[in-house]
């Protein structure tokens, strides 16, 4: 009953005419975005949405959370999109915002401890290993991407993530790092170990 | 000057290596081809890497496991008897032990409280033209039905009535849901309980006036009743066929809900699917999947975490939604509290009646569109199905006459009887669904319940043909009864029932009354035929 009572007098909804959004350049979008413009929020979501999907699909394990995720990027889109000062292009923006819930949901699973463990002291000097015994892109372009990605999918969290902010977000070590808590060159580790591991299972799957 | 490791080298081609170092580097590159093979590949990697990444995730799942699932022709037959015994011994079981009627009493039509009931869903019905529909979605899923018997029964022939792997399959699959059925526990009465201190480790079936779950259930809940509290906890499914269902402690799996009021006011594990008079999810009521509902009138206090899709006259949201909401209906109003996660879209009848508050959170896109109600007698095609649907009706009842002709020809004179035909076709509506439902809750009813199902429908869609058989021979008063009288007694009736039924809310009560009338006149047919006295 309550409800009926507070039936706010919203605006009156008009019929979606999608086509003038469509064309209209990135910056026009973001800045209607940031006066918090229903429409070119919608239009961002629709332009963005697969690329953020993409991410979390990579990022957590299952369809449902990765779907979860999304919703939770574009609804926290409405607030944060006023911080966005367009010093760094905007889907690199919005795919560092989708990693740091994706890290946010990992966490939280978790119970707050750290999702990215460091490695050890040390390790981070690999001997260097002959480019004949390491399969690389030779090897890995042979494969089908399915497999590729399976493989990807089916890494241990500690280096997946590492890997698909580097490779799919593009992001730097260091905003790897401020992301995951870690070391600069502890990312760099994470990364390398997490390319070999890649190798390690493909060249086992095409034997 | 000694070579890098892989990992100096993997850190320069993704850019972060530091200007000095990176320097060092590019001079050693130009000097040591091992290393520059390296870093060459090291970059095909990363190239493959991102263009791999770039496409979406496909989803890991492998049907292999199932698709490779192969018996034996002893084991097959085996498993064929195993399940046909299975089920006699269940269909068995459960008919001696039925006592579910006494407890739906409020659904009956002929009681008081059913009889409100009926009518207070009825008028909402016309208001909404609903008969028209039902019709409508007679005639598809009964030609549904037809062509799957028809291809199945052409599949069996041609594999000469050998049960091939599908309908093995099928049925093992009955065989496994049937076996729960066993670990079954029923109660009935008056007030039917399940104390805090009690937990029931099979599926509950409860029939009474009031059930009440404190406790827990550690199976499915299944029940009939006229006031249905959860506030205890339900594992498994609750299907809930109630006057009012009140869930305020915990249900972790689904909700099948056929009662008139369902309020959620605690924590579901997954989806609501629905039918109601009233469909209230509580501020403290929380569902995990999402909810899929037709009802008068909805309200969303609580949250969804995933999409919502609602039929209804009206629907108020205020809670929060973590996916699409899609609307179909009347009004629809979003409160300052309310919060979508994904696209709004609404299919109302006019716009006015969407009211979005200000601050009501939607994260996609909001598509807001009106029902346009073009008016079908414009379109061309309309008048073509028409044409179709009545070319149909006639053979149909061409057929009738030809197969089955004294029982077609006394169908339509039992229509002349009135009242009593109108009575019991109302029965017949409102009580086949019911046993139906009654059926399919058994689980291994549910290929009984598929087939009075096709049944039903057939005869909604047989009853127009009597009706108009018996309106045109009241106007032409044949003097003869040869068919060709009952065919073109059949024509103007129909053609008369036909354009009648177009006309705004009294063509969807002729519609109702066509079909009450009509079904009441094949049962009362069907009970005759029945009798040995009059079939000797």
């Amino acid at each position: 009953m309550d409800i009926k009572r507070n039936k706010a007098k919203g605006p009156e909804p008009r019929e979606v005419k999608t086509e003038p959004m469509e064309g209209q350049d990135l910056e026009s979008v973001i800045e209607r975005a940031q006066g918090h413009d229903a429409e070119a929020l919608g239009e961002i979501h629709r332009r963005y949405v697969q690329r953020v999907f993409g991410l979390c699909r990579y990022m957590l394990d299952s369809r449902e959370s990765a779907e979860d995720a999304t919703s939770e990027v574009f609804l926290k889109l409405q607030r944060s999109i006023g911080s966005y000062d367009g010093s760094i292009p905007f889907p690199r923006w919005l795919l560092r915002v989708a990693g740091n819930q994706c890290i946010d949901v990992l966490r939280r699973r978790r119970r707050g401890q750290q999702v990215i463990v460091e490695v050890e002291d040390g390790a981070t000097v690999i001997e260097a290993t002959s480019p004949e015994r390491s399969p690389l892109g030779t090897v890995i372009r042979m494969e089908e991407k399915a497999q590729l990605q399976a493989a990807i999918a089916r890494l241990p969290e500690n280096h997946r993530v590492p890997l698909v902010l580097r490779y799919y977000s593009e992001l730097s070590y260091d905003e790897i790092g401020q992301q995951l808590g870690l070391q600069r060159n502890n990312v760099a580790t994470l990364i390398f170990r997490a390319k070999q591991e890649l190798r390690r299972k493909l060249a086992h799957r095409s034997k | 000057m000694e070579c890098y490791s892989e990992q100096t080298c993997a850190i320069f081609v993704d850019g972060e290596l530091a200007v000095d170092e990176a320097r060092q580097l590019r001079d050693h590159l130009a000097t040591c081809r091992r290393c520059r093979d390296l870093v060459d590949a090291l970059r095909a990697e990363n190239r493959v890497l991102s263009e791999s990444l770039r496409e979406l995730p496909e989803e890991a799942a492998s049907p292999k496991a199932f698709s490779r699932l192969r018996l034996s022709r002893v084991w097959g037959d085996l498993a064929v008897m195993a399940a046909v015994l299975a089920l006699g011994s269940i269909v068995s079981v459960w008919i001696d032990e039925l006592k579910i009627p006494e407890a739906l009493e409020w659904f009956n039509p002929f009681s008081p409280s059913g009889l409100t009931n009926l009518m207070f869903n009825l008028s909402d019905y016309f208001a909404h033209g609903g008969t028209a529909m039902l019709t409508d979605y007679a005639a598809v899923v009964g030609g549904f039905f037809l062509l799957l018997l028809l291809g199945s029964g052409a599949l069996l022939l041609g594999r000469r009535g050998r049960l091939r792997q599908p309908g093995l399959r099928l049925l093992i699959v009955l065989l496994t849901l049937s076996l729960p059925s066993f670990a079954l526990e029923r109660r009935h009465g008056e007030f039917v309980t399940v104390p805090a201190s009690e937990t029931v480790d099979d599926t509950l079936l409860a029939s009474g006036n009031t059930v009440r779950v404190e406790g827990v259930v550690n199976g499915d809940l299944l029940v009939f009743c006229q006031t249905l509290e959860v506030r205890g906890t339900v594992k498994g499914d609750l299907m809930s066929f109630a006057k009012r269902t009140v869930v305020s402690g915990s249900v972790e799996g689904h909700i099948y809900n056929l009662s008139q009021s369902l309020d959620l006011d605690g924590q579901l594990g997954h989806s609501i699917y629905g039918w109601a008079q009233s469909f209230h999810v509580g501020n403290r009521g929380h569902v995990g999947d999402g909810i899929v509902v037709g009802a008068g009138d909805v309200s969303l206090e609580g949250e969804v975490k995933r999409s919502a899709t609602i039929f209804a006259s009206n629907a108020d949201v205020s809670g929060s939604i973590g996916r699409e909401l899609t609307m179909a209906g009347g009004s629809l109003t979003l409160t300052n509290t309310a919060r979508v996660g994904g696209n709004l879209s609404a299919r109302v009848r006019q716009l006015k009646d969407v009211h979005i508050a200000d601050g009501a959170t939607i994260a996609g896109k909001r598509d807001i569109q009106m029902q346009v109600r073009k008016s079908q007698f414009t379109r061309p095609r309309f008048y073509f199905h028409q044409a179709v649907w009545f070319a149909a009706a006639m053979l149909v009842g061409w057929l009738g006459l030809v197969l089955f002709p004294g029982f077609f020809q006394s169908c339509t004179q039992a229509v002349g009887s009135g009242w009593r035909s109108l009575g019991l076709g109302v029965g017949v509506l409102a009580g086949v669904p019911l046993a139906i439902i009654v059926a399919a809750v058994t689980l291994v009813g549910i290929p009984l319940s598929l087939m009075l199902f096709a049944a039903y429908l057939a005869a909604i869609y047989l009853a127009k043909i009597w009706v108009g058989a018996f309106l045109g021979r009241i106007l032409l008063k044949p003097a003869g009864a040869t068919k060709g009288d009952w065919l073109l007694g059949l024509l103007v009736g129909l053609l008369i029932l036909t354009i009648v039924g177009f006309i705004p809310y009294l063509g969807g009560l002729v519609r109702l009354g066509m079909v009450c009338l009509g079904l009441g006149a094949f049962a009362w047919q069907l009970y005759q035929a029945s009798r040995p006295a009059i079939t000797a």
